[in-house]
């Protein structure tokens, strides 16, 4: 359940990946879906910002995504392999638009004013498709980092 | 190519408004990225990161000491990369000291203590940080940068707040002082003073500012909540989006309470004053290893306090402190001789009149409760219960309407300690009480150590 939520509008969204010699680096996505029930997850993270860890994933393929809904800090993280790296095609465009805002509007409820998320770049993007390898419950607390699949 | 940045231009990314995050590795070369619950700046080169659980971020650091973090502006969102090499976790000393209390008084305000909990203070070395180009679709407007102002007023307001310290006459005069300096030379519009009763550990509200309640008289026991946890400490307490963190700590309560350690957890208290807080700043007034009492100031804006606000009111409240050390020292010598003139403070204190016969007023002390109320409104409890009692009895057996610190301090049914018994701080709270809910019955300072009843209504005493 908790993972399926995670694909649910509003949630922000993180990637990380690691070079040949295990440096790691991390960026800000900006929307995650699915279409086989979460066996694989394509993550949508904005050209301009992605850079290290787009180059690392050339090399390792490995990536960790976790998936957070500001309001409770309940958590998720996918560990995964690579499978495909590609530009998002323009008619994906409407839907990682429309995932920026429903970010904005989750932040703008705890105090961050909905035109200043609506200013962080969201487009041209790039679509990395992953094998979901692993899934862990990332909620602070004592139960962070079992294992959920 | 990302522009490089010092830390110092990065002070409002480390306030915590916005969630960093930070992507480790393990020794095989798995990363792992989560969000980041405190950075705490040491130096230019140096930061620490808070760490609660025993986690799969400490783990990896164990074993491949490197990590990337991403912090966010959180006026413009602009984000900005960091290189760190982890160091050392520091388990005791000042850094772990500093950043304990903040995680102390978040577990105890969401009644999470000693299950979250800082474990480490993990030290890193800053090897780069970089902005991140691109980040925002247009570049952000210019926001105002309050560190400069902040300095200029910090210097005039120190010079202002020192000499009206020195100048008030009394401690009443002295908590009302004080706040009224954090009001106008720093917009500090929500504030209250708190001071200590030994002999009950607990500090009790005297004096509050831009509050609709005063919430004179409102007790905070120590090591409980926000304010309890920085005078168990006596350690500054700072906290920036206030609503995020108990978020936070409510996501741990709600984790921890599907665990069998749940009948642990404590009932979670209100957090006093603003229902929309944001910013709490609370200091200790400490003399020596001695606590005197706790300032505390909470805001809507979740930017409100700076660093320089930290500084600055680390130096005011050791005068305060030294100074309320002092008059309540004072409080302790022997009452004058003479009656000095009354002193009118308002509302109908220091009324000679005779009492208004047509108008009446109940007065009922609960004996089990030692608590008075005036008609059917909670009045005071504790010692200030039984002075208001003893004096009201005593008036109305012999027609006395003076009275001195010394008998009371005499009178061993009243419980004071026998040493540092607060007298005058009780007496204060019991004045302001009475002004707030009995304005026809004031008990006024008269000079030194003395003290008058004065009523404005004829008086019934209900003993139950």
């Amino acid at each position: 359940m908790q993972t399926l939520r995670a694909l649910d509008p509003g949630t922000t969204v993180v990637m990380a990946s690691v070079d040949a010699q295990n440096i790691p680096s991390c960026c800000r996505a900006i929307a995650v879906a699915s279409s086989d029930g979460g066996a694989t997850i394509t993550v949508y993270v904005p050209l301009a910002t992605s850079h290290d860890v787009l180059r690392n994933i050339a090399t390792t393929k490995r990536v960790a995504i976790t998936v957070t809904e500001p309001l409770t800090h309940t958590s998720t993280q996918l560990k995964g392999t690579t499978l495909d790296v590609r530009l998002a095609r323009e008619d994906e465009a409407a839907f990682v638009r429309a995932r920026r805002d429903a970010i904005a509007e989750t932040l703008d409820a705890i105090g961050v004013p909905r035109r200043v998320t609506q200013n962080v770049t969201c487009w041209p993007a790039f679509a990395v498709t992953a094998r979901v390898d692993a899934i862990f419950d990332q909620t602070p607390g004592p139960n962070a980092g079992a294992p959920l699949r | 190519m990302s522009a490089r940045m010092r830390m110092a231009d990065l002070a409002r990314c480390f306030q915590g408004v916005l969630p960093s995050i930070i992507a480790t590795s393990d020794a095989r070369g798995t990363p792992n990225v989560a969000y980041l619950s405190q950075i705490y700046v040491i130096d230019e080169r140096h930061v620490a990161l808070s760490r609660q659980f025993f986690n799969k971020t400490s783990r990896n650091l164990d074993e491949n000491p490197v990590a990337c973090i991403e912090v966010g502006d959180p006026l413009t969102m602009q984000a900005y990369r960091m290189r760190l090499t982890f160091l050392r976790s520091e388990t005791s000393g000042p850094l772990f000291d500093s950043m304990k209390v903040r995680i102390d008084a978040i577990a105890s305000h969401t009644g999470m203590e000693g299950i979250f909990r800082l474990i480490a203070a993990d030290v890193f070395e800053v090897q780069s940080i970089e902005m991140v180009d691109g980040f925002l679709e247009q570049p952000p407007a210019d926001v105002p940068n309050a560190s400069l102002d902040g300095r200029r007023t910090e210097v005039r307001g120190l010079q202002w707040v020192s000499d009206r310290i020195n100048r008030a006459p009394d401690l009443e005069s002295l908590l009302d002082v004080v706040l009224q300096a954090l009001d106008e030379y720093f917009h500090f519009a929500h504030t209250s003073v708190l001071l200590m009763d030994d002999a009950r550990e607990r500090l009790v509200t005297m004096a509050s500012r831009g509050y609709g309640q005063s919430g004179i008289g409102a007790e905070v026991p120590i090591g409980q909540g926000l304010i309890g946890t920085v005078a168990r400490d006596r350690r500054l307490l700072h906290v920036t989006s206030l609503d995020s963190d108990l978020r936070y700590g409510r996501a741990i309560r709600r984790e921890a309470a599907r665990r069998p350690m749940a009948g642990t957890l404590d009932a979670e208290i209100p957090l006093p004053g603003l229902c929309d807080a944001q910013s709490f700043l609370a200091i200790p007034l400490v003399v020596g290893d001695r606590l005197i009492g706790v300032i505390a100031a909470e805001d809507p804006d979740p930017l409100r306090f700076g660093e320089w606000h930290e500084a600055y009111l680390e130096i005011v409240a050791n005068q305060i402190a030294l100074v309320m050390d002092r008059m309540i020292e004072r409080c302790n010598e022997p009452a004058d001789k003479a009656p000095a003139p009354v002193v009118d403070r308002g509302s109908t204190a220091g009324s000679q009149a005779a009492p208004n016969p047509r108008r009446r007023l109940r007065l009922t002390y609960y004996a089990h409760d030692e608590a008075v109320f005036a008609g059917d409104e909670y009045l005071i409890r504790n010692i200030p219960a039984r002075i208001l009692w003893k004096v009201l009895t005593e008036s109305t057996r012999t027609g006395r309407t003076e009275f001195t610190n010394r008998e009371l301090r005499m009178d061993e049914s009243l419980g004071l300690p026998p040493v540092k018994d607060n007298l005058e701080s009780r007496l204060i709270l019991l004045r302001k009480r009475l002004r707030e809910k009995c304005p026809d019955l004031q008990i006024v300072p008269t000079a030194r150590g003395r003290f008058a009843l004065r009523a404005d209504a004829a008086l019934e005493l209900v003993q139950r």
